[in-house]
């Protein structure tokens, strides 16, 4: 465990970094001082408050060297795959095989924020007819436009459906480019009527079963594409395989998850939580590394929260986010004016919840395809951070919006009644462009408001 | 003893010294806003000191509020203003449950519990449509005085529907009403109308009464009037409502003194 927890910058991470390499502090082959990673242009780390943890620095640099491992991995002859906004369910079957990567291109929204509108991807795509008022998902556009940020991959696979309208168009704009994508659908999860068979899916949502046939034969397509990819058949035995390796990474992720927000003094700041979840959806291109970051992080979290140690005071308001932010920089803020992290719900609880391993493998795949929180309706994920509010305690909601998306027009409002209603706890809205720092006095002001009135309300 | 409160705000200053033995206000001044807001800060409060034969040592401490409060040097701790109008209000009217705000900048809606603590809030976006710049650009517009905006939306026979989400659309949308022939007066119910429904959007399913409604924008004049036939309840303008906010400020600060004298 790091002698004090505590949040530190890029330039006191190189200090720091000095310390931990004279003290033989294991690395692994990316690792590295942070601070080189501001040479590649990702000028947003400069800003950015970090976890002075070893744990923290080898999963900073584990994200930061993705594109690297892509580019061994294309050298070495693997085959790389670039599975679009299903977040959890194809990376899950495409890494049971032996030569293939697959890695998330959606993770593109996050190069404008990390390199300060720097690399110019958000022009291009306003070039290719996507602007302002889609997604900034759109930035991936650009990086597929230039080539600079990932290998172009061998294959796409992008789900549509019951997904992000804007998302959708942004992929078809891509196909239109010369990438072409197999596609496949998800459809909007349903209640069952009284005469359908009704199949309960993780994270306690349920679905007619004809509606989990219907995922299992889009899987199966997959599934078949790939083997072609690969040159491999992908058998129950390797399929149910990679299903373990995934829920190895879903249990350490719900321990972290688990200590992290119910701790008495928040043991990892924002930030680090919400990297190390976004690990779920890909595995930052390497499944085992991602085991091995995410154990290393665990032990780390669970010395402090045995210590009694945090990086925040013990009366940090207990927040409840949903979404994604665009701009890395505000989880930091929430901690600055006061607050902590207890909950979250990025959008993908489904890829953080265990796949059945009592079940044929494609159909337990199908089952968590279907509970993705995307796929259902807004209500259905109020329930569920509902659920999770109770779980970890915490006394208010931020609903961060993400300009463009449309995921659902409503779910701001329809989160925030559910929420109110069952817990009369406040709920608040922001909207975090991918970079806020002309707006920080606003967005400040609101963080900090929010953080006044939980501890207000604490006074009986 | 003696406490003060500076609310920054994006168009004015505004600052109020209170006595805490009766808190009861003793002091006050209002300044314009602009670049230099700490020196303007300072040059505000120093004038209100002098102006009422008030020495700085005796002022034993100062919360500053508002957009700019953070600039604000001569502060001893900063609080937001959505803390801060809960408390003036609440001072002001104690039985007060719903705190519609409206600055020049940002509106918000504060729900409060018994004791005036805010209980949840909601705050505008980036956009200025729901606000006083809205106002503001409506009145140069139209080449007419801010307050003469209410009078002119009580002659109103028509309101017109201003449709755009967004204050630079909207002027835009006026100029087309111009040419049109639409009346003045009908822009301006029009505009006041479309601002009340930002705050009614704010608000959700339920505002709980008494509603009151502070803010530089409560005192021009319609506003209000526009609020309440928006929310179909009554709307209270807060006494002094530009001054809520250096009020809970002051009010804080005493608070906080109190406290760590304890």
């Amino acid at each position: 465990m790091s002698d004090i927890p505590k949040r530190i910058t890029l330039q006191e991470w190189d200090l720091r970094y000095e310390q931990l390499e004279k003290a033989g502090t294991y690395e692994p082959d990316y690792g590295g001082p942070l601070s080189r990673h501001v040479e590649d242009g990702d000028q947003r780390l400069l800003k950015l408050r970090y976890d002075n943890s070893a744990a923290a620095l080898r999963l900073w640099n584990f994200l930061l060297t993705e594109e690297d491992r892509l580019h061994q991995a294309r050298a070495a002859g693997r085959k790389i795959v670039g599975t679009m906004k299903d977040l959890g369910t194809v990376p899950v079957m495409a890494y049971c095989f032996e030569n293939i990567v697959a890695f998330y291109p959606d993770g593109a929204w996050w190069i404008p924020c990390v390199m300060e509108l720097g690399a110019g991807l958000l022009e291009i795509a306003d070039s290719l007819g996507i602007d302002e008022s889609f997604c900034p998902v759109r930035a991936m556009l650009g990086a597929f436009v230039t080539g600079a940020h990932f290998p172009i991959p061998d294959m796409l696979v992008c789900s549509v459906g019951a997904t992000c309208d804007d998302f959708s168009a942004i992929a078809q704009r891509l196909n239109g480019l010369g990438h072409p994508i197999f596609w496949w659908e998800i459809p909007h999860r349903r209640r069952p009527e009284p005469d359908e068979t009704a199949v309960n899916l993780p994270g306690g949502f349920s679905a007619p079963k004809c509606q989990v046939e219907f995922v299992k034969s889009q899987l199966e397509r997959i599934k078949t594409t790939l083997e072609g990819l690969a040159g491999e058949k992908l058998d129950e035995r390797k399929l149910s395989a990679g299903i373990k390796k995934a829920n190895q990474v879903r249990r350490y992720l719900t321990e972290l998850r688990h200590l992290a927000f119910t701790a008495e003094r928040c043991p990892l700041p924002a930030l680090e939580m919400l990297i190390a979840e976004m690990l779920a959806i890909h595995f930052c291109s390497d499944r085992q590394e991602t085991i091995n970051v995410l154990k290393e992080l665990l032990d780390e979290v669970t010395s402090r929260v045995r210590a009694g140690k945090g990086i925040l005071d013990a009366d940090a308001a207990r927040i409840f986010w949903v979404n994604p932010v665009a701009d890395l920089q505000v989880m930091n803020l929430l901690e600055d004016c006061g607050g902590r992290i207890c909950g979250t719900e990025y959008l993908f609880t489904h890829a953080l919840d265990i796949i059945p391993e009592d079940l044929p493998p494609l159909e337990a795949l199908a089952q968590m395809a279907l509970a993705d929180p995307m796929a259902g309706s807004s209500i259905d994920r109020a329930e569920r951070i509902c659920g999770d509010i109770r779980l970890f305690g915490a006394e208010a909601v931020l609903i961060s919006r993400i300009p463009g998306a449309s995921h659902c027009a409503l779910e701001g409002l329809v989160i925030s009644e559910i929420v109110r209603d069952k817990f009369d706890i406040p709920v608040l809205e922001i909207e975090v462009p991918p970079v806020t720092d002309s707006m920080r006095p606003t967005v400040h002001t609101r963080l900090e408001a929010l953080v006044e009135t939980v501890k207000a309300r604490r006074q009986k | 003893m003696i406490c003060a409160g500076i609310d920054a705000g994006s168009r004015a200053i505004k600052t109020i010294l209170i006595d805490t033995e009766n808190m009861q206000v003793i002091a006050k001044g209002l300044a314009d806003q602009g670049v230099e807001q700490d020196r303007l800060a300072s040059e505000l409060f120093k004038r209100v000191l002098k102006k009422n034969g008030i020495n700085k040592k005796d002022v034993a401490a100062i919360v500053a509020t508002g957009y700019g409060r953070s600039a604000v040097s001569i502060a001893d701790t900063t609080i937001t203003e959505i803390t801060c109008h809960a408390v003036g209000v609440h001072h002001l009217v104690p039985e007060a449950m719903t705190v519609i705000d409206i600055g020049g900048q940002d509106s918000k809606l504060l729900r409060l519990d018994t004791a005036g603590r805010v209980r949840d809030f909601a705050m505008n976006d980036r956009c200025a449509a729901g606000t006083g710049r809205f106002l503001e650009v409506v009145a140069e517009r139209l080449g007419v005085e801010l307050e003469s905006l209410g009078r002119m939306a009580a002659n109103s026979q028509d309101p017109a529907a201003i449709s755009s989400m967004c204050v630079v659309f909207a002027e835009t949308e006026i100029t087309g009403l111009l040419v049109s022939g639409t009346a003045s007066e009908d822009i301006v119910a029009g505009v006041q109308a479309s601002i009340a429904a930002r705050i009614i959007s704010m608000a959700g399913r339920n505002a709980e009464t008494p509603i009151i409604f502070t803010g530089g924008v409560a005192m021009v004049s319609g506003m209000a009037d526009a609020m309440q036939t928006a929310l179909g309840q009554t709307v209270s303008i807060c006494p002094d409502p530009q001054m809520t906010g250096a009020l809970g400020a002051a009010i804080l600060a005493s608070k906080q003194l109190k406290k760590a004298s304890t």
